[in-house]
């Protein structure tokens, strides 16, 4: 436990085990556990070895029966424990994993996404957590089961011969310790030479997939699948060079075997010869090492297997490290009951605004701008001019640079490409209003014009819904609200439209539209576009940038 | 349990089978050096327990060092060699899956990121197929029956339990799996969608921040992460009693084999040396069987990555224009250019195997109720290409004729088969029934060559042109690669795009150019095919974001006056207006 030294990975790992109820003992229990499993199996060859020498020398078979029976239990136990260590190690771990999606997901929903390029980001967080699995399961418990037998089998023989059992450490640390580092640190080596063209192939197939239209009516395929393979040549040249260090690790692995084995031959058979021990510990020196050859080899694997796992979960500390930005969650999706009522008509008033994203340099300054309800203004400028960061500020996700923001009633938001959830249509639409009832979930469909049962159930990343439909139900999103039967209407959100057209072809869009202006009337908007169809329809175009 | 390697892996990847011979070599000769190491080791233990001298040892242990030496050499090979033959085959495949991919341009079944996950981290599976699973079947299949006749030599009784033990431990192992199957299937899918939970909420996470509703989800996370938890570990709880039963049966057949020699050396039915080489030949008899259980989802994982390949590469074998096998034999038709003969469309008809996923719009709005009902995602994660005859074609017979130098243009409501028409005269999507004619000569039936001769008579902008990364003067090289820097800038300047610089980079999916200059790009790109490499027709689909059409308008008579022909897209009034005719499609849904 040296506290300054510590890797991210690690620290991790011992954060994650205080957030399982007894997450100590549990690893604790599935070291011993899986310790037990190999160590039976080093048992049962070093009693059949006695067992062996014993009956040589034709005692009355009385004198047998206990090793014997021994060599039955390390048989049949090794099994048991085994299997006791797999639930005992993958229930932990699978309670880690948990533990550490709940980190991951609470520091995430708390800074604000919106306008940061973040897909690859979450892609690969929701991939890289499920290492803390394989870091436990395939590293730390065999990994510490190992050196646990090791150590016994080693105090063990010292009884017995000084010598040899110096020797099996020895050997045990070169196949432990040197080897597995020799290798990860080839392996780390080889995983920066492949890590980058990993993401080129990605790339370039990503490429090609997109523009395979393109590509095959240019007549341009032949280059194409160039491209590709040329870079899938490339990574085959540097994994060649990962594996022929590999397999040198795995022949290491088996001369160390061979140096335990041979010398405890060697120095046992002095000791016999020279009367020292008794002729029939000889055959436990040998034969407990040769044993040992199989725990050996769980350090390789494991070594393995940590580079990688441990790289993945560098990468989730980085998030989880990363100071917050803004709040997350929006605070004026949702204004509380009351407040709705006695609020003013929706509308925004921006004075002198400087917007930015926290940490960088300011993107856009001096915004004034004053809309009130039914108002529609379209947002106009090139783009990267920072449109996005703006809606991210005028809804609350981050805060203004300098300058007033001002909003009155609720603001909601419309992308260009909002997420679907794999539930029901109804469930998709409340992420809107969680209150709203079933009949007021139809409603906004309705005015979205999606005409779907909303019980229907959309695949994942919504893959059963056209882009037109997915992007009517994000609209249904907006448009839904829960009217408590003894008040007042309330009053309509201020809109905000980030290139709600941009995906679709112009017919759907017109319809998209037609829909929008048709149930927003009351609404301010603020509808950020590069669609001259959509500039039509607003009442004023702002140029900003 | 020795999973079968698929029949098709060692078909498709033939360049391995030499590496899998030898691979079977070095399990042969890794075999012969662990009868050499147990024999030596017995001899000399026997020897320096009966005599308490160490004559001889020195040179048993040179021998057994060289025994050591040669399996670290074969352990090395073994390595190595099952590297050389997944990489070989991981190579194949990504060729195969993009050249897959190729042959359907528009197929959406397939999407990009299932093919980039495929191909980079997806194929990853066979490499614990190839290094872990494959080298221990090869070891198991010849190991333990080469060991077990050198037990046989030495003990009867020994070899009988081994034999009887061996084949029990794939007995059990299959009944366990065969009794289990069914529960697992349906627990996996529970799991699958359990996992994916956590994912849909980090993909849709900003969606849920815009809403205020992140941090609200987190309650409804902690449940099913403990749902997916304990579901996880009934399933292993199942999954892992066929590794117990392997463990169990193999080291307690050691033990058995263990006590019973030891009682008969004892008896003195047995001296001490054969006794010792039993005792150390018995725990590697069920060594590889037992890796072999060990390493079993290694081959799982690599066969459903080798079958997920499979689909895809096996989509993309009937390439578009007919049955590749019938025709691919024949020489290339040449195919006359539309600017010397005239293109005929007739009776044209397109059904796509799934009708909510038609490219372009909204699906069939009859369609929707009926498939509303059926588990909706099941149909997502299991896309057969079972085209139903109740699917409402998308195109139903459309029949139309485009002269030389004609300009044509396409009308219709959103989903009546406008961009399904165009892909059809591309070669992209292979019509159910109908013909495609030039000037003469069907390409319906036409082998791929006759289709790419045709295509390079055609120059085609889509709905979303397609980027690849590079300069912008990259992309323009695409349409024609001979073309000159002038040449390059004269046709961009021609298409609006005077304030792009050849040299502008252009990033991942088109980042760094907007809608509009993408498609002044790809217009650029089909104006320079048009002028400079003789294609005789412009293919023009409407553009998704509303654009300028006044640019478009100058190209279209620009093309005109070369002679080619054009067929466009577009329900705008300019573009209807210059067109010499304009052909109207009923919505397909109507029709039907």
């Amino acid at each position: 436990m040296s506290r300054p030294q510590r890797s991210p990975a690690s620290r991790l790992l011992g954060m994650l085990l205080g957030d399982v109820p007894r997450g100590r003992a549990l690893l604790a229990l599935s070291v011993l556990l899986s310790g037990c499993a190999s160590g039976a199996s080093v048992a049962l060859m070093g009693v059949a070895g006695w067992l062996l020498s014993r009956a040589a020398e034709m005692p009355p078979v009385l004198y047998l029966e206990a090793a014997a029976v021994g060599v039955r239990f390390f048989g049949i136990s090794r099994g048991v424990f085994r299997y006791a260590d797999r639930l005992v190690s993958h229930d932990l771990a699978l309670r880690m994993q948990s533990a550490l999606r709940m980190r991951v997901y609470r520091r995430l929903s708390g800074t604000t996404l919106l306008g940061r390029r973040h897909g690859d980001l979450l892609v690969r967080v929701t991939a890289d957590v499920e290492a803390v699995l394989d870091l436990v399961v395939r590293v730390v418990v065999p990994a510490c089961a190992a050196s646990l037998v090791i150590v016994g089998t080693t105090v063990l023989l010292g009884r017995f011969s000084v010598g040899s059992a110096a020797v099996l450490l020895g050997s045990a640390l070169l196949a432990g310790v040197v080897l597995p580092w020799l290798t990860q640190r080839v392996s780390r080596a080889a995983d920066a030479t492949m890590t980058p063209l990993r993401g080129e192939l990605a790339d370039r197939t990503r490429e090609l997939a997109m523009m395979a239209p393109d590509l095959v009516a240019l007549g341009a395929e032949g280059p194409a699948l160039h491209r590709v393979l040329e870079v899938d040549s490339r990574l085959r040249t540097a994994e060649r060079r990962a594996a022929r260090v590999r397999g040198l690790a795995s022949g290491g692995q088996v001369l160390a075997a061979g140096v335990a084995v041979i010398g405890a031959l060697l120095i046992g058979g002095q000791a016999v010869a020279s009367g020292q021990m008794g002729g029939r510990i000889l055959a436990v020196l040998v034969l407990t090492p040769l044993a040992l050859h199989e725990v050996f080899s769980e350090f390789t694997s494991a070594a393995q297997t940590f580079t990688r796992a441990t790289g993945a979960l560098d990468r989730v500390v980085e998030v989880l490290d990363a100071p917050p930005v803004g709040s997350g969650d929006s605070v004026k999706a949702h204004v509380d009951g009351v407040h709705v009522l006695a609020a003013d008509p929706p509308g925004l008033h921006l004075a002198d605004l400087t917007v930015g994203w926290p940490g960088h340099p300011p993107v856009l300054a001096g915004l004034d701008l004053d809309l009130a309800a039914g108002q529609k203004v379209a947002v106009v400028g090139p783009s990267g001019i920072g449109k996005t960061t703006l809606a991210a500020t005028v809804m609350g996700l981050i805060p203004a640079v300098g300058g007033t923001v001002e909003t009155t009633g609720r603001v909601r938001y419309l992308a260009q490409h909002a997420h679907v959830f794999a539930t029901s249509i109804a469930e998709n639409v409340r992420i809107g209003d969680r209150d709203a009832t079933d009949p007021e979930v139809v409603s906004a469909l309705l005015h979205a014009g999606l005409e779907m049962s909303p019980d229907r159930i959309v695949g994942e990343d919504g893959a059963t819904l056209s882009g037109g439909e997915a992007q009517r139900l994000a609209l249904a999103r907006v448009l839904v609200d829960h009217l408590p039967a003894d008040l007042p209407e309330p009053q309509p959100p201020l809109l905000i439209l980030d290139e709600p057209t941009e995906h679709l072809d112009s017919e759907t869009s017109a319809q998209l539209m037609d829909n929008l202006w048709a149930s927003a009337a009351g609404s301010a908007m603020l509808v950020i576009t590069h669609d001259p169809e959509v500039m039509a329809r607003c009442d004023r175009i702002w140029r900003i940038g | 349990m020795a999973g079968p390697i698929d029949p098709r892996l060692l078909h498709r990847a033939r360049a391995t089978v030499p590496f899998l011979v030898a691979l079977c070599v070095t399990g042969v000769v890794t075999a012969v050096l662990v009868l050499c190491q147990a024999w030596l080791l017995a001899r000399a233990i026997s020897s320096v327990f009966a005599t308490h001298r160490t004559d001889g040892l020195g040179r048993w242990c040179l021998l057994l060092g060289t025994v050591f030496a040669g399996r670290a050499v074969t352990s090395w090979a073994t390595e190595w060699l099952s590297h050389r033959a997944a990489a070989q085959v991981k190579s194949q495949l990504r060729g195969d899956l993009v050249s897959a991919r190729l042959s359907h341009p528009t197929d959406a079944t397939v999407t990009s990121s299932t093919l980039i996950t495929l191909i980079t981290t997806g194929l990853d599976a066979l490499d614990g197929f190839y290094a872990k699973y494959l080298p221990q079947l090869v070891l198991a299949c010849i190991v333990p029956v080469v060991l077990a006749v050198a037990i046989g030599l030495q003990d009867l009784t020994s070899v009988i339990i081994i034999a009887v033990t061996i084949p029990l431990i794939p007995v059990f192992m299959a009944l366990i799996g065969w009794r289990t199957e069914a529960a697992m299937a349906r627990r996996f899918r529970v799991q699958t969608r359990l996992a994916n939970h956590f994912a849909d909420l980090m993909t849709g996470l900003v969606t849920l921040q815009v809403f205020g509703r992140a941090r609200a989800q987190l309650e409804g996370l902690r449940r099913t992460e403990g749902a997916n938890r304990s579901e996880t570990m009934r399933t292993l709880r199942v999954s892992f009693l066929s590794s117990f039963a392997l463990e169990l049966l193999a080291t307690l057949s050691v033990a058995l084999v263990a006590v019973t020699i030891g009682f008969r050396v004892a008896g003195g039915g047995m001296d001490l040396r054969t006794a010792l080489f039993i005792l150390i030949l018995a725990p590697e008899v069920y060594l590889p069987v037992r890796e072999v259980g060990a390493r079993y989802h290694d081959s799982a994982d690599g066969m459903a990555a080798a079958e997920a390949a499979f689909a895809v590469i096996e989509r993309g074998r009937t390439p578009v224009g007919g049955p590749a096998g019938s025709s691919s034999a024949a020489r290339p038709t040449e195919v006359p250019s539309p600017r010397e003969a005239p293109v005929l469309l007739e009776g044209l008809t397109y059904r796509y195997p799934d009708a909510r996923r038609s490219p372009g719009g909204t699906p069939a709005s009859g369609g929707a109720p009926a498939a509303g009902r059926t588990p909706a995602a099941g149909g997502a994660s299991s896309p057969d290409r079972v085209v139903s005859p109740h699917t409402p074609p998308a195109l139903s017979g459309l029949s139309l004729r485009v002269d030389p130098g004609e300009t044509v243009a396409l009308a219709g409501h959103s989903g009546s088969g406008k961009t399904t028409a165009l892909d059809c005269l591309l070669g992209f999507l292979t019509p159910e029934s109908g013909r495609i004619q030039v000037g003469g000569v069907d390409l319906t039936a036409a082998p791929p060559a006759s289709w790419a001769a045709w295509r390079r008579r055609l120059a085609y902008v889509p709905q979303n042109p397609g980027m690849m990364r590079g300069s912008v003067a990259d992309n323009l090289l695409l349409g024609y690669p001979a073309a000159t820097d002038a040449q390059l800038r004269d046709a961009l300047d021609r298409c609006g795009g005077t304030r792009l610089a050849l040299d502008k980079e252009v990033d991942d999916d088109a980042e760094g150019l907007s809608a509009g200059e993408r498609r002044r790009v790809a217009l650029a790109r089909a104006l320079l095919r048009v002028e400079q490499d003789g294609a005789g027709m412009l293919i023009l689909d409407e553009p998704t974001a509303g654009l300028d059409d006044a640019t478009e308008s100058t190209v279209l008579a620009t093309v005109r006056a070369l002679g080619a022909s054009v067929l466009v897209v577009s329900h705008r009034p300019q573009v209807l207006q210059d067109a010499d005719r304009v052909i109207t499609l009923e919505s397909a849904q109507v029709a039907s």
